[in-house]
């Protein structure tokens, strides 16, 4: 398959298994280095609260391979939390987003899309992914309707 | 050669976004060809090419142009968008690399002017057999320069999603052998217009000059059994602007510009009142017919629009009255305007019951050689991506559907976004259905040629590269392993 072959950084894997098995983490934010060669842990917070979270990534910024900075893209995992319909209980989904936005530049759309399996495939557990390209895509209620649908 | 080869990466320069890498991305239309890194390809090159009388093979703009009694215009694809003819094919491609991006060469000293023996007139000499020996000399010599030049940079070749085996191993044949490329991948286009796209999952419909496709992706997987392709592209969308031209009353008159020596205006709708060049040996019929294409490029470009929807064109006849129509103006002068016909001659790809029929055998004589092909329901846009869409998992659906890639130079047709959009979005009630059409006409033209650039030009992507050695060791049939 045509991938960019961006590594991923041993923080990247630690920082999942700390929001995986400890539950303290609530979310993090990857991003790919300034010279695209690999994927790095940008922000991860113990904050649940998710218009934080998703202020985070609407103000995400990239440089292009000028250097100038333009919006940018970000994978996410979220530890989503929700009540199961019928009164099951609460369930918790860990959540990977690809944020990746329709105005964002060439350049940095290109990277994030073809870079993603690479982080995904070395984030084990994951219960659900998105693929989000506009604000509404990761609005909060639009993220649940996918997570809430998965088995 | 004079001129200083451009350094070859070290190794450990790998690392960093230098790689000197070329990008190919070839159509049926036209073959787009570009160092990796840069925006747009820098050599775009059509895909037809002329076929003079001696067998000679001409290409590009510049020469497949000119009228020639003894040329006759052939393109080596067939109309499922594949490769027949395989010499000619990688002859083009090799053309469109070293015509433009791999610098100028040096005249050979036979034919630079310099050292021409001036005859009487001070005119061109006239070929003996001695100098036709010399030239074929010169042109081996040329040759092989030009594949030496190619043979510094790694390449990046674009395929069609249903390209088979065989055809894979080909290229890589091609590349490896003919060329000795450095190293090589072999990219689908679906996959890159998705990634060009920022997007990883996606159903990409990409409407070419033979072919329209639907390329599902899961993840930058292709999903192969969700593949499908029909006629119903570019150049079935020229036949049926024909065959419109042939059935209003009166017909409208297609004259190619190479015909024309000078016109007066007229009125609309009036004959038009133009000098016609006299040919003593007029050019093949396939060389009109190219040039009649290109009048109706301009015709699509500037009158055609499909019917944005919601619902068919032949529900929505009286709206269509309200729309003003638009003028057009041949190249003899003759000028009119298209009212329902402008949308009508793009019903066919969503409507194929609304396609014009193809005209009686028997009456091929005002324009020549006209398609007879008609088209079944199962070929319509919609259609297609009703069968790819549903040739996917249950599960998978609604990402697709909600991540249409409109992309290839045929979708820039006016409104084409929007019927799709309203087309399925009908089909399927319930998810939300989204159609993406980048807005600029260079990035839906050369979609997959960006992703390959952008691709090609990373010094991470570096691995992936099949290199010479490897190839050497394990032959064509790495490309079934590697580029998936």
């Amino acid at each position: 398959m045509a991938q960019s072959g961006v590594s991923v950084a041993p923080e990247c894997i630690q920082a999942f298994n700390d929001l995986k098995l400890g539950k303290s983490t609530k979310w993090i934010i990857y991003k790919l280095s300034d010279d695209y060669k690999e994927i790095v842990v940008e922000e991860k917070s113990t904050d649940g609260d998710y218009e934080k979270f998703r202020e985070k990534l609407m103000h995400a910024k990239s440089k292009n391979k000028r250097g100038e900075e333009g919006i940018g893209g970000r994978y996410a995992v979220f530890d989503f939390e929700y009540e199961a319909p019928g009164g099951e209980g609460k369930r918790n989904k860990i959540t990977f987003i690809s944020w990746v936005p329709d105005e964002a530049p060439q350049y940095p759309r290109m990277m994030y899309s073809s870079s993603k399996e690479a982080l995904k495939r070395a984030l084990n557990g994951l219960a659900s992914d998105v693929q989000a390209n506009e604000p509404e895509d990761i609005e909060y209620d639009a993220i649940l309707s996918k997570v809430a649908k998965g088995r | 050669m004079t001129s200083v080869p451009p350094q070859i990466p070290l190794k450990e320069e790998y690392g960093g976004d230098e790689i000197n890498a070329l990008v190919l991305d070839p159509g049926s239309h036209s073959i787009r060809a570009g160092f990796a890194g840069e925006d747009t390809p820098k050599s775009v090159v059509p895909t037809h090419y002329g076929v003079l009388s001696s067998g000679h093979h001409v290409y590009g703009e510049n020469a497949i142009h000119i009228p020639n009694a003894d040329m006759e215009i052939r393109n080596p694809y067939n109309t499922d968008g594949l490769v027949e003819d395989w010499d000619t094919a990688a002859k083009m491609w090799e053309y469109s690399i070293t015509s433009r991006l791999t610098g100028a060469r040096q005249t050979p000293p036979s034919r630079n002017g310099l050292n021409v023996v001036k005859d009487g007139e001070g005119d061109v000499e006239m070929e003996t057999d001695e100098t036709s020996k010399a030239k074929a000399e010169t042109e081996k010599m040329e040759e092989e320069e030009r594949d030496r030049a190619l043979a510094e940079y790694p390449l990046l070749m674009t395929e069609p999603a249903w390209n088979p085996v065989k055809a894979r191993e080909k290229t890589m044949e091609v590349a490896m052998e003919e060329w000795d490329v450095p190293a090589f991948f072999l990219a689908k286009t679906g996959q890159l217009a998705a990634y060009g796209n920022g997007k990883a999952t996606a159903l990409v419909v990409d409407v070419g000059h033979y072919n329209t496709s639907v390329t599902a992706l899961w993840e930058g997987m292709v999903l192969r059994k969700s593949t499908t392709h029909s006629p119903l592209a570019s150049s079935f969308l020229s036949d049926q602007i024909r065959r419109m031209f042939t059935t209003t009353t009166p017909p409208v008159p297609l004259t190619p510009y190479y015909l024309i020596a000078s016109k007066i205006p007229v009125d609309a709708g009036h004959p038009a009142s133009a000098t016609y060049t006299n040919f003593s040996s007029p050019p093949s019929p396939s060389f009109r017919r190219f040039e009649e294409d290109r009048v109706l490029t301009a015709f699509k470009e500037s009158v055609v629009s499909a019917w944005p929807g919601p619902g068919r064109l032949e529900a929505n006849l009286e709206a269509v009255k309200l729309t003003p129509p638009r003028p057009f103006e041949m190249p003899d002068g003759w000028n009119n305007v298209f009212g329902a016909e402008r949308y009508k001659v793009v019903e066919g790809l969503f409507d194929t019951k609304a396609a014009y029929p193809p005209p009686p055998s028997s009456t091929s004589s005002s324009s020549p050689s006209q398609s007879q092909y008609t088209p079944k329901s199962d070929d319509s846009i919609p259609s297609m991506i009703h069968r790819s869409v549903n040739a996917c998992d249950v599960d998978a659906r609604p990402a697709l559907l909600g991540n249409i890639i409109l992309t290839g130079a045929g979708s820039l047709i006016e409104k084409l976004p929007e019927r799709l959009q309203s087309d399925v979005q009908a089909m399927f009630p319930n998810p939300r259905v989204r159609v993406i059409a980048a807005g600029g006409s260079v990035e839906r033209k050369f979609g997959a040629w960006i992703g390959g650039s952008v691709l090609a030009s990373l010094g991470t992507f570096h691995q992936m590269w099949i290199s010479r050695e490897e190839y050497a060791e394990f032959g064509a049939g790495l490309v079934e392993r590697r580029c998936k």
